[in-house]
């Protein structure tokens, strides 16, 4: 087994755009992909940067060290593609807290518009992943993120707090 | 319910609809709904408007597949003329729906035979509460009429109804009798100390207190004796079962979580339950009872008076249904707390090897007083607020007993009331509002009884998923033929880590399972013995679906050796013995004779009953392995599963642990995760796996010819490794 490097790309050797289908193309180190993955290596911490580029089978071609320095238009694409693969709604207010039987309600507004998630219990679905960030999880596995708590309107924090 | 397609866009359709689903994003990724039809000639989404906004033929497209984002997916196809197009965009809840949307449309373009969908495949959903609804439930999981936690609670009360009753009955009585001596005082102060009373009136009414005591503690006596025999029992049945529902529950239930946070719930928790059904409900239920008499006797007394002792109760009901929801949360914030520490506990405990190797004490010790100081605020809030509710409820009830004080000696002294009714009458509030604790008291113990009823009835509740099929079988005498079609399977909903196996094992015959680690053998090997359900495909043995056999049935049909070998706390006969406890001492050694273990078990100072496991001896590696061999020969499975360890051994124990194995492996059908090259040559076949695919199989000697094979870079790189093991040492 020979333990090779991580490839960095750099901006001339990415240039991704978005085929008519909708899905995401490109051109790594002069080849042309009819469909490229993304994978965000740290996506918690690293929203914009450490992007792993990978063919539709899931081989690494690289990663792209931020997106802020690759050329606008492929930035804006990739920008675009985190987006749509890491569903992570960011939560703008809540608009209610529910507990009925045992089962928990949350009424949400996010940037992607307005949705409803279900938690069995607090204590598995709610993570503090540091500062005043809060990670929701439902019973299906999808996510919203409060970035932090603190400058939720004053509704939303009480009903925060009530809980938390 | 399942989503129907509109009969707007039902109307376009000149065909049959195949399938069709109500997405939740958009294809920009936005929150919305869209509907997505399939049928015989084109796939069409519609949003909002009757005007579709796609829609393709079906001779356009090649394939179609769902592809997994993280908590999202969208499905996309593979066109003839225009390469990919992404059809629909979704969150994970529909996932399930997807696959099969994809399946679907491929079966379509390629004209194959349509898969049918299961019930899982279509997303349904509750009538009431409009979430997704679980394969093969009929009423939502999340509506389910759950008896509301407090009843259920009481419901393990029923076995002990006699002894409750009496129980209460007792609580009837001495509460009756309780009130009795401040009318006595009544009696006395205005009737019997009088000048010109006889002393034989006072002496009988003296006595007739002592009675009263003497009666009223006999009973108290009584009803707690009664009271401890109910609670004892039935803390030990709601121990049994939460037990009994943690045993049921899938092994995918525990692997996302920490076992150690079991233990508080098996014990905590039920004593919580306890206290409240037993304590608790005697307490409320005789507090309750002396504030109904007492009401009754007073107002018959004195009803201005009274009415005047009740100004303060309006304001208490208030209070206490005010301060009730947050008692509640906050009592759940204090368990999440203490629930973070324990688990924290339990993390450092089971890693304490890793910790002292690291050297990291010390940052554990920051770890852990982080989550106590959480423990301890929390706790702080909670008590706080108490503090603040007992003054409050004392001050509202001493006003009222001043307003009393107040008007009632007015009264006295302008001789509109007696002395003793005023005395009785101070008495009996004293008895009404002065131990306001009770009602705090009751606060605190139905809260924490609440909260530790959701946290049980939530393992109670959950279902197992790897249930028994209702009219699953039995098979007793199997052969061992065992087959696999088309199986897939992802521990996380839609992440296969097993895509597609295909593969006839005919009985007694060895398969060796090779791959790089995280390939997917352990998951195969999980799915043999039906940890977890395929997600697709079948599995049989002999013909049968294993989902159609009984669970113990087929566990005791397969024996399995993991690479990790837990040996129970007990002897080492008992060990052997684990799965066949009528076993005699001769099987026993037999099967320690055939693992290589006799030899070394009988060296040991207690032989076979030498206590192994948490408290006990501790035996090395390779002779915790071979006992693991003689517990699975004892077993005598028809189909043998081995999970090679990798702990290195020394030469000698490796070629006892193979002789062992060897000796096992006669005449059964063997699945074996082999590491080692020794182990490979006498499988009859190998099965090579790659990212959950299988990509070769074959004979060792097979595979080897095969320049470019990924066996052949398996087996290059571990002679690379020994070499260099070999320079090493």
């Amino acid at each position: 087994m020979s333990a090779e490097d991580i490839r960095m790309l750099s901006s001339e050797e990415l240039y991704v755009y978005r085929g008519e289908g909708g899905v995401l193309q490109g051109i790594v180190d002069g080849k042309t992909y009819h469909e490229l993955l993304i994978f965000l290596t740290f996506p918690m911490r690293y929203t914009s940067e450490y992007v792993s580029i990978r063919t539709k089978d899931g081989n690494e071609l690289g990663i792209v060290r931020s997106l802020a320095g690759l050329d606008r238009d492929s930035a804006a694409v990739l920008k675009e593609e985190i987006e749509l693969r890491y569903f992570l709604p960011r939560v703008t207010k809540i608009e209610s807290i529910k507990q009925r039987s045992d089962l928990w309600f949350w009424e949400l507004q996010t940037h992607l518009g307005s949705i409803r998630i279900i938690m069995r219990n607090l204590h598995d679905h709610i993570q503090f992943p540091g500062g005043d960030r809060i990670l929701l999880s439902d019973l299906d596995g999808r996510r919203c993120d409060i970035v932090n708590w603190r400058q939720l309107d004053a509704h939303s924090q009480r009903l925060l707090r009530d809980i938390l | 319910m399942v989503d129907e397609l509109p009969e707007i866009f039902k109307s376009q359709l000149s065909e049959d609809i195949l399938f069709n689903v109500k997405t939740d994003l958009d294809t920009q990724g936005m929150l919305a709904a869209q509907w997505l039809a399939i049928t015989h000639g084109d796939v069409t989404l519609w949003q909002e408007k009757a005007e579709p906004i796609k829609r393709i033929g079906i001779e356009e497209i090649k394939e179609a597949r769902a592809v997994s984002n993280i908590g999202s997916g969208m499905l996309v196809v593979e066109t003839t003329t225009n390469g990919p197009i992404v059809i629909a965009r979704y969150t994970s809840t529909l996932s399930t729906a997807m696959s099969f949307a994809a399946k679907l449309i491929t079966a379509l373009a390629q004209g194959e035979q349509l898969p049918v969908a299961t019930k899982g495949d279509i997303p349904r959903y509750c009538s009431t509460c409009h979430s997704p609804m679980k394969e093969g439930t009929k009423t939502c999981e999340f509506c389910l009429s759950k008896k509301y936690a407090a009843l259920r609670m009481l419901g393990y009360l029923k076995p002990y109804k006699f002894k409750g009753i009496l129980a209460l009955g007792l609580l009837i009585l001495s509460t009756i009798v309780e009130l009795i001596p401040p009318f006595l005082t009544k009696i006395i102060v205005d009737d019997v100390l009088q000048p010109q009373q006889p002393g034989t009136l006072f002496v009988i009414i003296i006595a007739a207190w002592a009675l009263t005591l003497l009666v009223m503690s006999s009973m108290q006596a009584l009803r707690g004796y009664i009271g401890v025999a109910i609670s004892s029992k039935l803390m030990g049945d709601i121990r049994k079962d939460v037990y009994q529902s943690l045993m049921k529950l899938s092994l995918a239930y525990f692997d996302r979580r920490q076992t150690s946070q079991f233990i508080s719930r098996v014990n905590s928790d039920a004593e919580s339950m306890r206290q409240f059904m037993t304590d608790g409900v005697i307490y409320i239920a005789g507090h309750l009872l002396r504030f109904l008499f007492i009401l009754v006797i007073i107002f018959s007394m004195n009803w201005k008076l009274t009415l005047l002792a009740l100004v303060p109760i309006p304001l208490l009901v208030f209070l206490s249904i005010s301060i009730w929801p947050k008692v509640g949360r906050r009592l759940y914030q204090q368990w999440r707390a203490i629930f973070r520490l324990n688990m924290q506990v339990g993390d450092t405990l089971q890693g304490i090897r890793v910790i002292k190797a690291f050297g990291q004490e010390k940052s554990e010790l920051v770890r852990y007083n982080n989550a106590n100081e959480e423990v301890v605020h929390h706790d702080m809030r909670s008590e706080k607020m108490w503090q603040l509710f007992f003054p409050a409820f004392g001050l509202l009830t001493s006003l009222g007993a001043v307003l009393i004080w107040y008007l009632g000696g007015y009264q006295v002294l302008s001789n509109e009331l007696q002395l003793g009714v005023l005395l009785a009458f101070v008495a009996y509030l004293g008895m009404l509002f002065g131990p306001i604790q009770w009602l705090s008291q009751m606060i605190s113990w139905t809260s924490r009884a609440m909260t530790a009823s959701h946290r049980i009835f939530e393992i109670m509740d959950t279902p197992a998923d790897v249930a028994d099929h209702p009219d699953a079988v039995k098979v007793p005498n199997i052969k061992g033929d065992v087959v696999l079609q088309q199986v897939t399977y992802g521990y996380e909903k839609h992440y296969p880590v097993l895509k597609d196996i295909n593969l006839e094992v005919k009985a007694g015959e060895m398969i060796g399972l090779v791959g790089h680690s995280g390939a997917g053998k352990s998951t195969f090997i999980n799915l043999l013995c039906r940890f977890y359900d395929v997600d697709e495909g079948v599995i049989t043995i002999d013909g049968v679906p294993i989902r159609d056999i009984e669970q113990t049935e087929l566990r005791r049909q397969i024996g399995v050796v993991l690479q990790e070998t837990f040996l129970f706390d007990g002897t080492i006969a008992e060990n052997i013995a684990y799965s066949k406890p009528d076993a005699t001492p001769e099987d026993i050694m037999r099967a320690a004779k055939i693992a290589n273990a006799h030899d070394f078990i009988v060296r040991l100072p207690d032989g076979y009953d030498t206590r192994v496991g948490e408290r006990g001896h501790k035996l090395s590696g390779g002779e915790k392995q071979r006992v693991a061999i003689a517990r699975a020969i004892i077993h005598d499975p028809k189909i043998l599963i081995l999970d090679e360890a990798t702990a290195s051994v020394d030469t000698e124990t490796e070629r006892q642990i193979q002789e062992a194995l060897a000796n096992l492996v006669k005449g059964r059908t063997t699945f074996a995760i082999a590491h080692r090259l020794s182990t490979l040559r006498n499988a009859d076949r190998l099965v090579v796996l790659d990212r959950g695919k299988m990509v070769e199989l074959g004979t060792h000697e097979e595979l080897l010819e095969k320049e470019d094979g990924v066996y052949r870079k398996l087996v290059d790189a571990q002679m690379e490794m020994s070499k260099i093991k070999g320079v090493g040492s």
